[in-house]
């Protein structure tokens, strides 16, 4: 048994979607859906410098966390990269760098999402995860949500 | 201290590649002094002994008194603890994934569908 080079090598994960690059795009970069399927909340500009947040909230206590990011690289639709889990305050020191790159296929997309960084503070995240983890298993919760926000984005050209 | 605190702990115990490759050594030798971690590693004797103390606090190792030194053992059940936390940040991406595909292609239909209607 080892315990070397997996928590210290990048996670690197592929998924193939049945959706076009600009959609794919839309949900991996754009607070609105971000909140969606990550944080209860988020906050940031989807601009290349962008300072942003992310929030969990804790559903029976109403405590809430508040994790800084940075906003890396904007690059429609093909990539979209930010920082998070930074170790010192005022976003210095570690973080974690999250990259999507999607590649269109095939009338879908395949996306990456490669994290690199100091992984102990991503396994602290994992955790605070755990601990607000309504939004985890709770996506039945948000299908019935959908339909108001996904008219809404239709509308958006 | 809380089971998020202990984790924690835990955690950045393994964290460090030092005292992955003593745990490592360890594993492969079955048991071993601070002396005999130093002479495979390049750092002092006492950097050992402070790192199998915090592998000790951790509960990680466990440590037996034969003869003049101590000598250190893995705790197999606590590192499959640890090893199977590491896994959980992958798991967390896993999911994470998951729920992108599931509203990107929900979106996707719904602007089909739109595009159908206005098509008519």
């Amino acid at each position: 048994m080892t315990t070397q080079s997996r928590e210290h090598g990048p996670i690197v994960r592929d998924i193939r979607i049945d959706a076009s690059p600009e959609v794919v795009f839309e949900v991996v970069s754009r607070p609105e859906h971000v909140r969606e399927w990550w944080p209860d909340d988020a906050g940031f500009e989807s601009v290349a410098g962008a300072l942003g947040e992310l929030v969990w909230r804790n559903t029976e206590t109403g405590e809430t966390t508040t994790v800084l990011m940075s906003v890396v690289e904007v690059d429609a639709p093909r990539l979209f990269s930010f920082r998070w889990c930074f170790q010192e305050p005022d976003r210095g020191g570690d973080s974690l760098l999250v990259t999507f790159e999607l590649i269109p296929d095939d009338g879908g997309t395949l996306l990456r999402m490669t994290e690199t960084g100091w992984r102990e503070m991503g396994w602290e995240i994992a955790v605070l995860e755990e601990h607000y983890q309504d939004h985890i298993d709770g996506w039945n919760h948000y299908i019935p949500q959908l339909g108001a926000y996904v008219a809404r984005l239709v509308a958006t050209p | 201290m809380s089971a998020t605190a202990v984790d924690d702990d835990l955690w950045s115990a393994i964290g460090d590649p030092t005292r992955r490759t003593m745990i490592d050594l360890l594993l492969r030798e079955g048991n071993g002094t601070a002396t005999s971690l130093s002479e495979r590693l390049p750092v002092t004797r006492q950097a050992v002994s402070k790192h199998l103390a915090v592998l000790d606090r951790v509960g990680l190792v466990h440590a037996s008194p034969a003869g003049r030194e101590r000598h250190f053992q893995v705790d197999e059940a606590q590192l499959a603890r640890a090893v199977a936390q590491l896994a959980a940040v992958g798991d967390a991406w896993d999911a994470r994934l998951r729920r992108i595909k599931r509203l990107a292609e929900q979106i996707q239909q719904t602007q089909n569908t739109q595009n159908t209607n206005e098509g008519e």
